[in-house]
């Protein structure tokens, strides 16, 4: 029980149902305070019905959820206090300044007086938007709006925030810059639940990560530990100094893995291989080319990414829109 | 030819395949068959000066050309802005079709559309032709022609206000505005300054001619009801003017349509916080300085109410004087009017333009806000944001109703002091105006109902705003028509229980206007009126509470 508490965010065998389609299926997760936890899934894989049943905007057809011990479904007002939300649809207002619309939420939140307008103040510093306070909305940028979402979100001070898709649409620059927002407000303590397509994007930034695919939860655990179980070959470059030791190295390397899962590209000079050798085996093989006198530029391992696990447990058919931004 | 182009039919083929369209054509030919049928006559002698005729082709050519008022210019006016939106505007004007291929397409299919809703009520008019009395060449050939230029010409003006406008709403009710303000208030000058002289009176008289209804006046035989308002232009005039706005329309959109002409600077949003001497100056010139930096929502305010205000371009404090300054100034000048002429006109004469211009400005203002408040939220995204804070649906719902009731209140007192000079000039009417002004209230009361109650069913802006204006004009102008049909087929107790739906007839009849005086409205319309607004209003409430719900 120690252990549950000290999850903000908590899901037990949640599930929706739309009739005969079931959009969630016994989905059970569970966020650390302070932690970043990435959600991955393709369009319709039920990202944002989860998100929905943790706001109080939708209700779970059987299993519960909690933020900080409140049940979403049962105490939806509650969870309004301790959620900040921010859609993939930012929400704009015509004819409505950023200052303006910060203090309509404000105000909708019953943030009082002065205090709103220092609470404005803070959050506008937080995500660096204070010169753009007194532009319209709608004419901000989609990088500006996105951080401008990301001060509403915080102007109540919530404890746990849903991101859906904030680097979706966004220059690498604004990327960059909504990745340290979102690793400063983990510092802070705040606990995210971030959904991106962008996965490289999300490896950068999370602690944990749930892949969910049709409604049901793939892999769930801490990203380290994810991409050792899901991806346990790992990926060997080798980079000769002469294209004329290509055969020669691929012949030495075979002793120690398939020869068939060994490529070779003449024109980088490089072998590459799968393997699920441990690193004391890996230094045979190199140890192996030197003696072979085959002279080695470089002999490094290749970092798998989350694309490559999110792919190891999606069925075939199902990808990310944008997997490859 | 024109079939060749490729916005020509993708816009009609599109539009014929949507149920909107044929629910449309079907509307126009139930209702123009309607007429014919209940006006019929069964008598077993022959009306040989073809009174009969007469009686079935007025309210049908009325019924038609409010008809085309009101369906025509809806495509129109949000076409070219939400293609702009989409992005689609850009692909069209980078690919080998020219700004006026586009424009051509556009208009023509619209138009070609319009000749369709014409089309379906050529049984109806046949059948007046097969009566006797209405001649192709001076009866059913003239009402072709102005409803044919009628169509080009709101279509044209829907198409020109469309590249001005930034959203699809705005540029539905500037469109419906200036239909209004081309169709009836156009004949304000004349028909209420009357005896005018010199270059004024050629101006009014030709201002006159803009509106469709000098024409149809002529067109129905109804010269002699023209002439009593002081309308002496006919359709010919009218096909004139319209032919020459519609040209002119179309050389400023076409070339509004070029390229570096759509390619607008996003607004700098220049705000100043701290009082200056320039920003003292820019006070005093508009009352209220408008770049001064807006201070938080207070307490004591429904927060979401001052969203509304300040989310729509008349709800900022400045924009919102301006528009209750225009108000006074026209009440002002209608009053001079009224205490100059009031002693030989009588004020019944006075009295029927203010009403019916007052439920006019009721009728342009009123949807264009009620119909925004649930659907533009939920369109823009903002309606889920919402549903995820803390507000309770009844703030939702009283902040919502109450930012439309005081811009219309505002509004509305602005034209009152008319009254008070009426009041004072005949205190015996103090009475009277005291029951106009309920009417009115009433008048206000449904109009901001019914639309917000629209627009918590409809999730587009465009749609509701549209929807709202339709169901708002068939309950106000239709019901009019129906006594415009008076005597026959309808009789007075027929005709009086449907203008009981209508505040503004309630208000007429209250003041004794020319036709009216025969009703006994009061105060059965304000009971009607009373209850439709609480039914729209609980249905809103109820609207709302369930959008608020979790799914």
């Amino acid at each position: 029980m120690s252990d549950s508490e000290d999850y903000v965010v908590r899901t037990e065998n949640l599930t929706k149902s739309y009739g005969e389609f079931t959009a969630l299926d016994d989905l059970s997760i569970y966020v650390k305070r302070g932690t970043i936890l990435g959600f991955i899934g393709p369009n319709g894989a039920g990202k944002t019905t989860t998100i929905k049943i943790l706001v109080g905007l939708s209700r779970p057809t059987s299993g519960s959820a909690y933020i900080a011990g409140v049940n979403c479904s049962e105490n939806a007002a509650k969870i309004k206090h301790l959620v900040g939300y921010m859609p993939d649809k930012f929400g704009s207002y015509d004819n409505m300044r950023v200052r303006e619309y910060l203090d309509f939420f404000g105000a909708v939140f019953g943030i009082r007086g002065p205090e709103r307008a220092k609470r404005i103040d803070e959050v506008l510093e937080i995500t660096h938007s204070a010169y753009m306070q007194d532009k319209f909305v709608e004419s901000l940028s989609h990088g500006m709006q996105q951080r401008v979402g990301i001060a509403r979100t915080l102007l109540h001070n919530p404890e746990v925030l849903i991101l859906d898709e904030p680097a979706n649409g966004l220059d690498p620059k604004a990327r960059i810059e909504m990745r340290e927002i979102l690793l400063r407000l983990a510092a802070e303590g705040k606990t995210l639940i971030v959904t991106s397509h962008i996965l490289p994007e999300l490896a950068r930034i999370c602690d944990t990560v749930a892949i969910i695919t049709g409604g049901k939860l793939r892999a769930f655990g801490e990203l380290d530990e994810v991409m050792r179980r899901l991806c346990p070959m790992r990926s060997f470059e080798v980079q000769l100094l002469r294209e004329a030791d290509l055969e020669r190295a691929a012949d030495v390397i075979a002793e120690h893995v398939e020869r068939d899962d060994i490529a070779l590209s003449p024109q980088e000079r490089i072998l590459r291989f799968p393997t699920a050798h441990t690193e004391e085996e890996m230094a045979t093989v190199l140890e192996a080319l030197v003696s072979s006198c085959i002279p080695v530029a470089q002999f490094r391992e290749v970092a798998g990414d989350l694309e490559d696990a999110f792919l190891s447990v999606a069925a075939p058919g199902e990808k990310l829109q944008s997997a490859s931004s | 030819m024109f079939w060749q182009n490729p916005l020509f039919r993708r816009e009609l083929l599109g539009r014929l395949r949507s149920w909107k369209t044929m629910a449309a054509i079907l509307a126009v030919a139930l209702v123009s068959s309607a007429l014919v049928l209940l006006r019929w006559p069964s008598d077993s002698t022959v009306d040989i000066v073809s009174q009969g005729s007469m009686l079935v082709f007025r309210p049908l050519a009325f019924a038609l050309s409010l008809a085309v008022m009101m369906l025509v210019p809806a495509f129109p006016a949000t076409s070219l802005v939400s293609e702009r939106k989409k992005g689609t505007l850009t692909l069209l004007l980078n690919s080998p079709t020219t700004p006026v291929q586009i424009y051509l397409g556009k208009l023509l299919s619209n138009v070609a559309l319009a000749l369709v809703l014409i089309s379906v009520s050529l049984p109806a008019l046949a059948a007046c032709y097969a009566m006797g009395g209405i001649s192709i060449r001076n009866h059913l050939g003239p009402l072709a022609l102005v409803l044919v230029v009628m169509a080009f010409q709101y279509t044209a003006l829907g198409l020109w206000i469309s590249t001005r406008s930034s959203s699809t709403d705005s540029s539905l009710r500037w469109t419906y505005a200036t239909v209004l303000a081309l169709a009836v208030l156009s004949m304000g000058p004349l028909v209420i300054i009357g005896n005018l002289s010199g270059i004024t009176a050629t101006v009014a008289k030709w201002l006159t001619a803009v509106s469709p209804v000098s024409a149809l006046q002529q067109i129905t035989g109804n010269q002699a009801a023209a002439a009593t308002l002081g309308i002496s232009t006919g359709w010919v005039e009218f096909l004139v003017l319209s032919v020459l706005i519609s040209l002119a329309l179309a050389v400023v959109t076409i070339r509004k349509l070029d390229p570096i002409l759509l390619d607008r600077a996003r607004p700098t949003g220049k705000v100043i916080g701290v009082t200056t001497k320039k920003s003292w100056l820019r006070g005093m010139a508009y009352l209220i300085d408008p770049n001064k930096r807006k201070s938080g929502i207070p307490g004591w305010l429904n927060p979401i109410m001052v969203k509304e205000f300040r989310t729509r371009k008349f709800g900022r404090l400045h924009w919102l004087v301006r528009l209750v300054a225009i108000c006074a100034i026209v009440s002002l000048l209608l009053t001079v009017v009224a205490a100059t002429g009031t002693v030989s006109w009588g004020v019944e004469r006075i009295a029927g333009p203010l009403v019916l211009m007052q439920v006019a400005l009721l009728l342009l203002v009123g949807p264009s806000l009620g119909a925004n408040l649930i659907s533009s939220e939920i369109e823009s995204g903002g309606w889920q944001i919402l549903r995820a804070t803390p507000v309770s649906p009844l703030r939702i719902f009283s902040g919502k109703i109450m930012s439309v009731v005081w811009t219309m209140l505002l509004v509305l007192l602005a034209t009152l002091p008319g009254y008070a000079v009426m009041s004072f000039i005949q205190p015996a009417m103090s009475g009277q105006v005291g029951n106009v002004i309920i009417s009115l209230l009433v008048a206000v009361c449904m109009v901001v109902s019914i639309s917000a109650c629209i627009s918590s069913f409809v999730r587009t802006t465009a749609g509701a705003t549209a929807t709202s204006y339709g169901v708002l004009l068939a309950l106000f102008a239709g019901t009019l028509l129906i006594w415009l049909a008076r005597g026959r087929p309808f009789g007075p107790i027929f005709v009086e229980r449907v203008l009981m739906l209508n505040p503004a007839a309630a208000a007429l009849s209250e003041m004794n206007t020319p036709g009216f005086e025969s009703y006994n409205l009061t105060p059965t319309a304000w009971w009607i009126g009373a209850l439709i607004s609480v039914g729209c209003l609980a249905l809103f409430a109820i609207r709302i509470w369930r959008l608020t719900k979790p799914d």
